[in-house]
């Protein structure tokens, strides 16, 4: 379950950084556009630039695993969520979403000092798809001694 | 067009965080930022390992990684493919990251949490640039010969034979050949172990005689571990010193001087002044660009620094023997004006008509040549009779008598004081008074 804390969290400008990996177990990275938890809390919806991040959308579609990491730059407290993922193209609505994260994070970034020309490398949403993770495990990733500490789990 | 590690230096600055992933043996992907990433050789990188409990435990199970580099100066990503070699956790790059872990987290305020554990080093198989919506800004760095202008700032350190020509071409040459034109230069001071600055560029004020402890900051880190020390992006350390003070009002309350700085500085160097492998000093650098000082100027600086440091050490031997051939001394312009000095003993400073001058053994070595002065007329003295004379209790270490001197020098004349300190050529001095001096110990 993803309590009301982590789901703000979540859906506030927070960097978005995802993890795959292929049949050969070699990993990929990918960033996210734009993230919120479902209603009921079990699931973790993210927009994603297929455009920007084939090797991502490619292991998705072959096996599903995932892992996404959500860090506040201006402090770096980090969550990072574990569970399987479904995909499909995003909804206007979910563009739109994304959109506004977009902006939001553009904002956030250049408050903290770092110019507008240098961040917009990191952030699309061209060609977006919509990643859906079925939320297995919730691990603390803040820099410090209690990193890594399992927070969650649905196995438990 | 075929990417090396060598075209990506701006991304192991440790500006723009790097990110991490991993997967265990089952294919679980796991991803995380990390703050240190160093080019080891032109195959190799090394990551910092401080708590990736995780990552660390993956790449014992599957060797494969995944890197994503940032370009700190326009923002471009580039994806790395990597295999684990193997761990570190001692040599001269373990210590080298350490250092700049250590001085960098602790201008963070994450001082002791940051310690570097381990290093991680991988095999690189693969460089590609991500996509971009956006062709990244390639910022043209302006071409510089380091190794030219280093032969330029050395030679002219070489022509110089006393403390003050050897400073002052050091920063000069370093602001003629390599365009910095914000720094200091600093002397150990070993009994107190704090370093002061003797040498300014670009200040004002200068900050003449401000003293930084061993350790402290980007220049003590420096001087304590006789590595350069570098910061590249200021932009998210907290500035402790923004509130520029009144410094003179300051000084006469606090007997310390203020070290110079930018409020709005983004990159910083300090680079070790040392002789023999011992540390006698520090030069620093700082500036309001951001990724200002390249590896290039590491090494150029490197070389300078040790030339000005052995400059400085062979200028002490010389000036033990006073040159025979004095130089005319401007005679002091006669006048009845009283001057008050006041030395305290308890930490050697010294007030002239209430302005405060100079503290520590700069400070006894005036009062000293005072007393001289006032019992016998005296007013010229060679540095051979300074460091004879047992009431001084100079330190044990008599190589750095020319920089105190120096440092004397310029703290009166950056005052404007009625008393100046005139050089008379190698290892001798003279002491000019404009007035009648009233010298009181202790405040008495």
């Amino acid at each position: 379950m993803i309590e009301e804390d982590l789901a703000s969290f979540i859906q506030s400008p927070v960097m978005q950084i995802v993890g795959t990996a292929d049949e050969a177990l070699k990993p990929e990275i990918g960033r996210g556009a734009g993230a919120w938890a479902s209603a009921d809390r079990r699931m973790v919806h993210l927009v994603m630039s297929a455009w920007q991040w084939p090797g991502t959308v490619a292991n998705l579609k072959a096996n599903r695993r995932v892992a996404v990491t959500f860090s506040r730059p201006a402090d770096y407290v980090s969550y990072q969520v574990k569970g399987e993922a479904t995909l499909r193209s995003a909804e206007p609505d979910e563009i739109d979403r994304s959109g506004r994260y977009l902006v939001d994070m553009v904002s956030t970034l250049m408050r903290l000092g770092i110019p507008a020309e240098m961040i917009a490398p990191w952030l699309s949403n061209r060609d977006p798809f919509l990643v859906s993770i079925e939320v297995s495990d919730i691990f603390l990733q803040t820099p410090g001694a209690k990193a890594g500490t399992r927070l969650w789990s649905a196995a438990a | 067009m075929t990417l090396s590690l060598l075209d990506l230096e701006a991304c192991f600055e440790g500006v723009v965080p790097s990110i991490i992933a991993t997967a265990d043996g089952n294919g679980v992907p796991n991803i995380s930022y990390l703050s240190h990433v160093a080019r080891v050789d032109d195959e190799h990188v090394a990551l910092s390992n401080q708590f990736f409990g995780k990552t660390s435990a993956n790449i014992r199970m599957n060797p494969r990684a995944t890197l994503i580099v940032v370009d700190a100066s326009n923002g471009a990503q580039f994806r790395l493919e990597l295999t684990f070699a193997y761990s570190l956790d001692a040599g001269p790059l373990f210590d080298h990251l350490s250092l700049q872990l250590d001085a960098t987290s602790a201008q963070v305020g994450m001082a002791g949490v940051m310690r570097l554990r381990g290093l991680d080093v991988f095999r690189v198989l693969r460089i590609e640039a991500a996509r971009s919506t956006i062709e990244p800004e390639r910022k043209a760095s302006p071409q510089r010969n380091r190794l030219a202008a280093a032969a330029h700032v050395v030679d002219l350190i070489a022509a110089e034979t006393d403390a003050e020509g050897i400073v002052d071409a050091t920063l000069n040459g370093l602001k003629t050949w390599l365009g910095f034109e914000h720094g200091l230069f600093l002397a150990l001071c070993e009994e107190r172990q704090q370093l002061v600055t003797i040498g300014s560029l670009g200040y004002a004020p200068s900050g003449i005689g401000s003293e930084v402890e061993v350790g402290d900051g980007v220049i003590g880190a420096a001087a304590a571990s006789g590595n350069i020390v570098k910061v590249s992006d200021m932009s998210r350390i907290r500035r402790f010193n923004a509130a520029v003070r009144d410094s003179s009002s300051e000084e006469n309350r606090t007997r310390s001087i203020v070290v110079p700085g930018m409020p709005d500085a983004m990159s910083q160097i300090a680079v070790p002044l040392a002789v023999a492998g011992i540390v006698r000093g520090a030069l620093f650098f700082e500036s309001r660009a951001r990724l200002v000082f390249t590896r290039e100027d590491e090494t150029a600086l490197s070389i300078i620094a040790l030339h000005a440091a052995l400059a400085l050490a062979f200028s002490e031997r010389t000036s033990e023997e006073a040159e025979s051939e004095r130089r005319a001394r401007p005679s002091s312009p006669a006048t009845d004006k009283g001057i008050h000095v006041a030395h305290h003993r308890f930490d050697d400073s010294v007030f002239i008509d209430s302005t405060y001058v100079i503290k520590g053994v700069a400070g006894r070595l005036l009062a000293w040549m005072l007393e001289q002065h006032l019992a016998n007329g005296r007013s010229e003295f060679t540095n051979r009779e300074i460091r004879l004379d047992g009431g001084l209790r100079l330190p044990d270490f008599k190589d750095n008598l020319e920089t105190r001197l120096l440092l004397l020098r310029r703290r009166l004349e950056e005052k404007a004081l009625p008393i100046r300190l005139v050089r008379l050529g190698r290892g001798r001095i003279a002491v000019e008074v404009e007035g009648r001096v009233r010298l009181s110990r202790d405040g008495v």
